[in-house]
């Protein structure tokens, strides 16, 4: 092992073995030889990679890639299938918080307890037995059994055992969810502290901007297998671009599936038509003497699409039918975010186009220059009607689309701006 | 030997969770800590009222002859038994935080061992009471019999607690193999009640010396025989030895059976 290195990973794969239907009792195991079957899945196809001592390093990935894993062959709760993985020096786990308290001992007891799981001898933990309690806030109720803590109190208890064992390589996973957000900003910090102080950090997390906050280094797993591994900063872009792509796959599915759906709710609100009521549905409504029958919105280059980057534009198409001439119709669009806020809404009258009557079936096209629209899902409502007011078509929600961005940036929409100095 | 340091490292955790079993087992009840002498003396009244009254022996004084038997032998099933769930029953820890995993059958082997002596305590207080008399020489060697036995016990322990996370079964069937060994061991009879023919099979059981050294020690007031206990520290390190290399074996695969 090298000597600047703290983690050395040589070619690790690791395989489970996921049975149909297992059985673990000698019953099972005799009479129902059958269901021992198994599949060997591979969750790591070999990845390799070094970390030198007082790096900080980030492991990312959509679920199921396989970074937990690693994270828990690092902790050696698990052995790799085939490869080496070395550490030198002690390792501490933010991966499962408050173990091993007990619910009848006292908040100090179980200081004890939990640290002796750390490998934390009695001396050490006297040592320091004061920073725990202080970075816990934890003084007045210390003497009381855990069972009495509110949950937030319990985790904060915990993580401060856990953040304050000071050792070598300190691997962690999703856990900067802990307590209000005061005690969050105060563990982020301690973080960056213990960073400084040269140990080694490994963090699996979602969160970009955590990973980006605190390392000096990403790695990207997908599939098993290390896809990039560098700066976050370079790292990060072509990560949320990919995940971007999968979301859009998976939108596109859903709302295929919700067209399907409503589709044949159309096909049966017709018969109800016929019928003279429609009144049930509350998503849609007007006298049908035109119909909005699909809805796309396109990208740049022309083609359906229902997520987009924030700052790109969007043009909305929409086929209508019709059934009788509409006299000075009116074509409006709603944008609602999830909250069921309106971000935007306009019509052709408020956009004093000139006034003009539907006919016969056709398509109407709105083209948004630039959606400036932060990262979240939205609602699209689009409506015709008629100049005096009628509504010929209301369709709420007519379409779902997703914003995703690689800035941090928050709020509703991002206002273009420049800072100076 | 890197491993042993390690173990040697965790030593605190070990003193935590034998101390936590210990304090939390009677946790809650009225009578706290007072049971864990509260115990042997019920079962060695019962003992006392089943085989002096109901059914009455030719031993003299055979409560006690079946107590400084019947205390070390349920330490021993118990860690057989008992510490065949320690994994499982640490199941949450086990599968989410690293820690050298001869913990959990060690802590839970010294925690009734450390039961085991607090019996003992209520033992000498009862020969004490009874006029049986002492030998306080005999008695320097009880420390030696009892480590033996937590050899032994020890690596029984390894042996069942990693067999177990594999095969749950064994838990059951353990109680059953425990109860016959209790039976093949000179615990409620002495060894000269047992055929001349069967005698080397009782022998050849590991427990058997060390039963005899307690009786021996206590109740004959004797030096127990030293080729016996020498035997029996062998047998000890021997099953401590299996129960390590099986152990070894097979923890790496905790995480994932669990």
């Amino acid at each position: 092992m090298d000597k600047g290195n703290a983690i050395e990973v040589k070619d690790v794969k690791k395989k489970f073995r996921v049975y149909f239907d297992k059985g673990n009792q000698l019953k099972e195991r005799l009479l129902f030889r059958s269901r021992n079957r198994y599949e060997d899945r591979w969750v790591l196809n070999g990845i390799s990679f070094n970390v030198k001592k007082g790096e900080a390093v980030g492991l990312i990935g959509h679920n199921g890639c396989g970074k937990s894993t690693t994270l828990k062959l690092l902790t050696r709760i698990m052995y790799p299938t085939e490869g080496t993985i070395e550490l030198s020096g002690r390792v501490s786990s933010l991966i499962e918080l408050g173990a091993g308290f007990h619910p009848d001992m006292s908040g100090r007891e179980n200081i004890y307890t939990n640290a002796s799981i750390f490998g934390l001898t009695k001396k050490e933990i006297d040592e320091r037995m004061d920073d725990i309690v202080e970075f816990s806030e934890m003084e007045q109720f210390l003497d009381n059994p855990v069972r009495t803590y509110s949950s937030g109190m319990y985790m904060r208890l915990a993580f401060s055992v856990a953040i304050n064992v000071n050792a070598d390589i300190l691997l962690i996973d999703e856990i900067l969810a802990v307590g209000d957000i005061n005690f969050q900003a105060k563990c982020f910090n301690k973080l960056k502290e213990i960073k400084a102080q040269g140990t080694t950090i490994v963090i699996v997390s979602h969160s970009l901007g955590q990973i980006e906050q605190i390392c000096d280094r990403t790695i990207w797993i997908d599939g098993g297998k290390i896809k990039a591994d560098g700066k976050p900063r370079d790292v990060h872009p072509e990560y949320m671009d990919f995940m971007g792509q999968k979301r859009q796959v998976i939108a596109e599915k859903e709302n295929a599936r919700k067209e399907e759906k409503s589709g044949k709710k159309a096909g049966e609100r017709g018969e109800d038509a016929e019928s003279g009521e429609s009144g049930e549905d509350k998503k849609r409504w007007g006298n049908g003497h035109a119909r909005i029958n699909k809805v796309r919105l396109l990208d740049e280059q022309g083609k359906s699409q229902s997520a987009f980057a924030t700052g790109s534009p969007i043009t909305i198409e929409m086929d209508y039918s019709v059934r009788q001439k509409v006299e000075d119709a009116v074509f409006g669009i709603g944008i609602f975010n999830q909250n069921g806020q309106q971000v935007y809404g306009t019509n052709t009258r408020i956009d004093q186009m000139d006034e003009f009557a539907l006919e016969k079936d056709g398509t109407m096209s709105v083209h948004l220059d630039q959606v400036n629209l932060l990262p979240g899902i939205y609602l699209l409502d689009i409506a015709i009607e008629s100049q005096v007011g009628v509504p010929v078509d209301y369709f709420r929600e007519a379409y779902t689309f997703e914003m995703y961005s690689q800035i941090g940036d928050v709020g509703i929409v991002r206002l273009n701006h420049q800072w100076k100095i | 030997m890197k491993h042993l340091k390690e173990l040697y490292d965790y030593r605190e955790m070990i003193y935590s969770l034998v101390r936590q079993d210990l304090r939390g087992r009677y946790k809650g009840s009225v009578l706290g800590f007072l049971w864990t002498f509260i115990n042997p003396l019920l079962q060695l009244a019962v003992y006392t009222f089943v085989f002096s009254i109901v059914m009455p022996n030719n031993i003299e004084k055979f409560y006690l002859y079946l107590f400084v038997g019947l205390v070390p032998w349920l330490f021993f099933s118990g860690s057989m038994t008992g510490g065949a769930a320690c994994i499982m029953a640490q199941k949450d820890m086990v599968k989410k935080i690293y820690f050298p995993r001869e913990v959990m059958p060690i802590s839970y082997v010294t925690s009734g061992f450390v039961n085991m002596l607090f019996s003992f305590i209520v033992i000498f207080v009862v020969i004490l009471f009874s006029g049986i008399g002492v030998n306080p020489l005999a008695w320097l060697c009880l420390p030696i019999v009892m480590i033996v036995e937590y050899i032994m016990a020890l690596g029984g322990a390894m042996v069942t607690s990693a067999l177990t996370v594999y095969f749950r079964d064994l838990e059951y069937i353990l109680g059953i193999v425990t109860m016959a060994w209790m039976y093949l061991t000179p615990v409620v009879y002495s060894i000269d009640m047992v055929p001349e023919r069967l005698r080397p099979l009782l022998n050849f059981n590991p427990m058997t010396p060390v039963i005899n050294a307690y009786r021996e020690i206590l109740y004959y007031k004797q030096f127990p025989e030293l080729r016996n206990l020498a035997w029996a520290f062998v047998l000890g390190l021997i099953v401590l030895a299996i129960g390590i290399l099986v152990f070894n074996k097979l923890q790496k695969g905790f995480a994932e059976e669990l």
